[in-house]
């Protein structure tokens, strides 16, 4: 059968690579579960080809934030929002954008790793099937590249049709940043995405984020300002539901504007252990 | 006290535990957590031995019984048909060593054939309705709903099955021969479809049974899938749709995959179930010892003849017509027994290398 894509995926495959990445921005952005507001009036934007780091306490509304990136929270019972959110020059809640092609495009990683009952190739290929994006034949090939590109093909080349729940936690992680990374997204939205993983796995996974750009956006949620700090290009900072501060990671970190910024890295850093 | 002091199961705990005098390295135990310790020992070797034993004992006692008919009936039993208990008011006659009544000729194969039919019409008919049944209540029904859905299917499972049979008889069977298969009768007459060509009867046969025992295993394999499909990580599924996944690409890449052995479990469990099932089956199947002419015809399975059958059988003076009866058993059991592992060896050989995540997540 000859492969059909969706409409909106066209086009995008061939050119992301050469592309580049779309900046997402979000104006005046507010959203809530209920009559809880979560995260109020955020207007800001995500420099293309960069990762930018959102920190902040527990409870402060980064995921939330980062979930409505990808229309994640559009599912979640008595979730709203005000404001918009671009993707390039295009609103991801306008009427013609398919939420299934804006995850295609805004991809995410969970904190735990969450791996598909299924082979290890057919993992990684997954996303790819789903949207047609390759013929039969090339899957083994894309399952190879993408592992090769996360660094796991040597430890699962000789058992591509295994069960991944036999990886250990950090593999699995880095075959769900593969499986990400297979359908080419042009953004990559991770959620704590080494906040279950050994110190090995975790430099395994920065190493990666580090070799993503500038091909692509990153966003990452972390609670490990150490990590944000190693990683990004730029740092949020919220807290109590607004974003306090944004800047590029060295400044924010080195002479940070806002007292309360300050006071958080300053506690935060003093607690955290040397890394 | 002499006969105690040495029986062997009195003795053994002694020499067992630590003595309190004269052994320097065992450490002083409360004699209530020995005791304990012991007690539990017994009661959990009781347990591991219990549902072992009483299966060999079934199966011997069940041989033991039933040898004379084996002997007696031989091959014919499996492959033969007609139940002819012989002739009750002629003199007992002597074969093989086999005392029994004149003519008696036992032949089994439209029991097994109908206990195999209506076992298998249960399955292809209610796993399918079952497990779309647990889907819908897990992805579709608001949570309030599900419950009372839910509830009414625990409550469904726990009807007693005569008075689903009852209810077949009276109802369900009328409703289904006035207005169900006519219409099945007149489906195009293609392979399959074919099947369900022919004279509809007054709705006591094998279809009606089939469909009985549908019924009694669609809420035992709707409620384990359901429990299942609640068992599926949030996080999983979120996996698939962060990739641009439909809600139903979803389920297939993880639902599905992650419930499919338990389903498949639940299946094998209904499948005892249907087996087994004799007062429902007995009522509703038309009670003939011959098998069903067409889908519609009137039939029997073991379980239901031997509950029909028995009282008459023990009319017989030579006892044979009873021993046939613990023949016919053994043979129910027998392929309880079969099914039963070769559906779980079945399951257990898709499961390996399907990367299903047994004992993982399940």
């Amino acid at each position: 059968m000859e492969p059909t894509q969706r409409p909106g995926t066209g086009g995008a495959t061939s050119g992301a690579a050469v592309a580049e990445a779309p900046t997402l921005s979000s104006r005046e952005f507010t959203v809530g579960f209920g009559a809880a507001t979560i995260m109020s009036d955020v207007t800001v934007a995500f420099p293309s080809g960069s990762v930018t780091a959102l920190v902040g306490p527990s409870g402060s509304g980064k995921t939330t934030y980062l979930r409505s990136l990808n229309r994640m929270n559009d599912k979640v019972r008595n979730f709203w929002r005000k404001g918009e959110i671009r993707l390039g020059d295009q609103e991801i809640h306008g009427r013609e954008v398919d939420p299934l092609v804006l995850r295609r495009r805004v991809g995410m990683v969970f904190q735990r790793p969450n791996p598909f009952p299924m082979s290890i190739q057919d993992n990684i290929v997954a996303g790819v099937r789903a949207h047609r994006m390759a013929k039969r034949n090339e899957l083994r090939d894309i399952a190879e590249t993408r592992l090769a590109e996360v660094g796991l093909w040597s430890a699962v080349s000789d058992r591509l049709n295994d069960s991944p729940f036999r990886l250990s936690g950090g593999q699995q992680q880095l075959l769900c940043l593969a499986r990400a990374l297979a359908v080419e997204p042009e953004v990559l939205l991770l959620d704590e995405p080494t906040s279950s993983l050994d110190p090995r796995s975790t430099e395994a996974v920065e190493e990666l984020i580090g070799r993503l750009t500038p091909r692509l956006t990153v966003v990452i949620v972390t609670h490990n300002l150490a990590q944000a700090r190693r990683v990004s290009d730029y740092t949020m900072f919220f807290q109590d539901g607004r974003l306090v501060e944004t800047g590029r990671t060295e400044e924010l970190f080195e002479r940070p504007k806002s007292p309360e910024t300050a006071r958080y890295l300053g506690a935060e850093l003093a607690t955290a252990p040397r890394s | 006290m002499h006969a105690d002091a040495s029986s062997p199961r009195d003795r053994a705990p002694a020499a067992a535990s630590p003595a309190p005098r004269g052994n320097a390295t065992a450490a002083p135990r409360h004699l209530g957590a020995v005791v304990a310790d012991r007690l539990l020992v017994v009661a959990s070797t009781i347990g591991a031995v219990v549902p072992l034993g009483a299966l060999v004992a079934m199966v011997v006692v069940l041989l033991v019984e039933a040898m004379p008919a084996i002997r007696y009936n031989g091959w014919h039993f499996l492959v033969g048909s007609g139940f002819d208990p012989g002739n009750f008011y002629g003199a007992a006659v002597r074969t093989g060593g086999i005392v029994h009544l004149a003519g008696a000729s036992y032949g089994a194969w439209p029991l097994i054939l109908g206990t195999l039919e209506t076992a298998g019409i249960a399955l292809v008919v209610g796993v399918p309705i079952a497990v779309g049944a647990a889907i819908f209540i897990v992805e579709k029904l608001p949570s309030r709903l599900a419950g009372i859905v839910g509830l009414a299917l625990e409550l469904l499972a726990g009807i007693p099955s005569v008075v689903i049979g009852l209810w077949g008889v009276l109802t369900f069977g009328p409703i289904l021969s006035r207005d169900v298969f006519p219409v099945l009768a007149h489906l195009p007459n293609v392979p399959v479809l074919n099947i369900f060509r022919g004279y509809v009867g007054n709705g006591e046969g094998l279809l009606s049974a089939g469909l009985i025992l549908a019924i009694m295993i669609i809420p035992i394999v709707a409620a384990t899938t359901r429990d299942l499909l609640r068992q599926v990580p949030e996080t999983t599924k979120e996996g698939a749709e962060a990739l641009g996944m439909t809600a139903s690409e979803t389920f297939f890449t993880v639902q599905a995959r992650w419930i499919r052995t338990g389903v498949a479990g639940a299946a094998v469990l209904g499948l005892g179930r249907a087996l087994g099932e004799t007062i429902a089956v007995a009522l509703v199947s038309g009670s003939a010892l011959s098998a069903a002419t067409n889908i519609y015809g009137t039939m029997t399975t073991i379980a239901a003849t031997i509950a029909t059958q028995l009282d008459s059988a023990q009319g017989d003076p030579t006892g044979l017509f009873v021993k046939t009866l613990a023949e016919a058993a053994l043979v129910l059991l027998a392929m309880s027994l079969l099914i039963n592992v070769g559906a779980r060896y079945l399951v257990r050989r898709s499961a390996r290398g399907a990367a299903l995540p047994i004992g993982v997540g399940l």
